[in-house]
């Protein structure tokens, strides 16, 4: 469908130019002695509102014969036949309106045409419906390139979401160093603990960079890398990290974007339990219901409010990138409860085909 | 001569960490060890320790911030894992810091150039630390329960000299500090607080109107209610900074 008839506005502005065109033709044609101006408007008025209408089929060659390097022959031939075609008709429409003329006992019909004024109308009419294709194929560039835009901006999203999965992957160096002081410590006060912490660091980096390119993952295992994460981090933390990581069964075939829950545990430790003096619960749940996982995740908060900037970035990021994956079929909440503060995730329980 | 330390650092196997490359150091007893930046601040105010060795990411208050606020500028041996806005500072400023995880021998090389220091300020540091400009943003103070507290100074309302201290009211709190009222003066923007008597500072945004008593002298009627006297020279003062 031709966009204009979609877009009331648009054309309600176009008839209007149409009758003002319809109107000055009739002048015109008054002017020049051809007719009496009622007898005029009478005919031009009904044939500008004709044209008009047929202008717009326009659209419908300039979509079909794209303009480009290699047809470009073929879509300048389809653009001057349909304009010849467009002005053959119209000409010939008018002079059959202008013959009923006689009817209502105009002796030459509405207006009084000469030959010369027959080719007047002849060029004038080749010259509209060429502008209207030129204006069409104008009309369809833009389109394409508004079309582009939107595209672009939808592959910009999706480029910034591979850029995080990217920065995930990455190692925090931070996080790094800190646990390799921490293992430096424990190995005279506790080799094993050293070893295993060692260990836990392994897995856990191992595990991010496989992640690498993966759309989902089961969430057994973004629990796995969790728990490397956490084992880690109760390490360096000691007794000021309690943790209660509950999923039943059911719910760990569940497919979900991976680094959902991770970043959202580095978060309850980094805002939530390490300012805190004594510490506190660090608790992550799931579960499967009525075709839904709801993941939760809640931590005590301090007592002072945070200082830090960037605080819940992070989360209109995770709910932006739950968002362009599973439009509004996924919901991230957030805010102050009971426990301190909580984030609430549900998304469609989907599981990997067998 | 033994030298007191304080270890600032709020993971428990990092200070055990620090303990153990202590040990060798016979001379070198350990005071107090602080696991957020407030404790920090709290026990280098209270213990004055020669040396501290200080981590820059803590809970509550950073490494920089807890010399900012206490102006600690000697006897400080840095330490980090990892952040890059306070490593590019110390490299800028030829501050030499630890680099988590550090063998035995480079805490030593640490250790030995802040021996040699001792008692004088790193050099670099003052720049680092505050470069803000010559007067403060914030302020340590101790509360009722003896705990300490960051306090900006624009939600400070007035300050009151008692005997050693200073008490800064703020929000119907009040608030002390081992400081003397004149080297304070110094210290806060002078745009904004005015010592209208020699026991009093005012914040002009809290400053409501001025009261004329019957004997001639003036009230500065602060926001809370509360009447400051206002001698002559700080009248003078006033009406200069209005």
């Amino acid at each position: 469908m031709h966009p204009l008839l979609t877009h009331w506005r648009g054309l309600a502005a176009y008839l209007l130019a149409a009758a003002l065109a319809g109107l000055a033709l009739a002048a015109g044609l008054a002017a020049e002695g051809l007719a009496p101006l009622g007898w005029a408007l009478a005919w031009a008025l009904p044939l500008s509102g004709v044209c008009a209408f047929a202008a717009l089929s326009a659209y419908y060659v300039c979509r079909s014969q794209p303009v480009d390097a290699s047809r470009w022959q073929r879509a300048l031939a389809a653009r001057a036949a349909a304009v010849a075609l467009l002005a053959g008709i119209a000409v010939a429409a008018a002079a059959a309106w202008n013959a009923t003329g006689l009817v209502f006992g105009r002796p030459a019909g509405f207006v009084a045409m000469t030959p010369p004024a027959w080719g007047v109308a002849a060029v004038a009419a080749l010259g509209f419906f060429l502008l209207a294709m030129l204006a069409h194929d104008v009309l369809i560039a833009v389109e394409a390139a508004q079309a582009a835009a939107a595209r672009e901006a939808q592959a910009r999203l999706l480029a910034r979401d591979m850029e995080l999965q990217l920065l995930r992957s990455q190692i925090d160096p931070h996080f790094l160093f800190n646990s390799l002081n921490s293992i430096s410590a424990l190995t005279s006060l506790d080799p094993a603990a050293a070893r295993a912490m060692a260990i836990d660091l392994a897995q856990f980096f191992r595990q991010t960079l496989a992640l690498a390119g993966r759309e989902r993952i089961r969430l057994e295992d973004e629990l796995g890398l969790v728990q490397h994460y956490l084992a880690i981090e109760k390490q360096r933390l000691g007794d000021k990290l309690a943790l209660a990581i509950a999923a039943p069964d059911d719910a760990l075939p569940a497919l979900l974007p991976p680094l959902t829950l991770q970043p959202l545990a580095e978060n309850a430790l980094k805002h939530g339990l390490r300012p805190r003096d004594d510490g506190g619960l660090l608790s992550i749940q799931a579960l499967a219901r009525d075709g839904w996982l709801h993941l939760a995740v809640s931590n005590p908060t301090p007592a002072e409010p945070a200082r830090e900037p960037g605080l819940g970035q992070g989360l209109r990021h995770l709910r932006e990138r739950l968002a362009a994956q599973y439009g509004p079929r996924a919901r991230v909440q957030w805010g102050a409860t009971a426990e301190g503060f909580t984030v609430e995730i549900a998304l469609p329980f989907e599981t990997a085909t067998p | 001569m033994t030298l007191r330390a304080l270890i600032a650092e709020d993971e428990a196997l990092a200070r055990h960490l620090l303990r153990e490359y202590l040990q060798p150091h016979a001379d070198i007893e350990i005071v107090a060890e602080a696991e957020n930046g407030l404790d920090a601040a709290r026990a280098l105010t209270e213990l004055k320790p020669d040396l501290v060795f200080l981590d820059i990411q803590m809970p509550k208050l950073t490494g920089l911030e807890v010399l900012e606020l206490t102006g600690r500028r000697d006897g400080i041996v840095f330490t980090t894992a990892h952040d890059q806005h306070a490593m590019r500072a110390f490299e800028l400023h030829a501050v030499d810091y630890l680099l988590k995880p550090f063998t035995q021998a480079r805490f030593d090389g640490a250790l030995e150039r802040a021996r040699r220091l001792l008692g004088q300020a790193v050099p670099g540091l003052d720049r680092l630390v505050a470069p803000a400009g010559p007067t403060v943003a914030r302020v340590l103070v101790r509360d009722g329960s003896g705990g300490m507290q960051v306090l900006a100074v624009e939600a400070i309302d007035y300050i009151e000299a008692q005997a050693d201290y200073v008490a800064f009211h703020s929000a119907g709190r009040e608030h002390i500090k081992a400081q003397r009222i004149s080297e304070l003066e110094t210290q806060l923007d002078p745009a904004r607080f005015v010592r209208v008597h020699r026991s009093f500072i005012i914040n002009l945004g809290a400053l409501q109107g001025l009261e004329k008593t019957d004997s001639d002298a003036y009230l500065a009627r602060m926001s809370n209610g509360k009447r400051i006297p206002v001698s002559r020279s700080g009248y003078e003062r006033l009406r200069a900074a209005l």
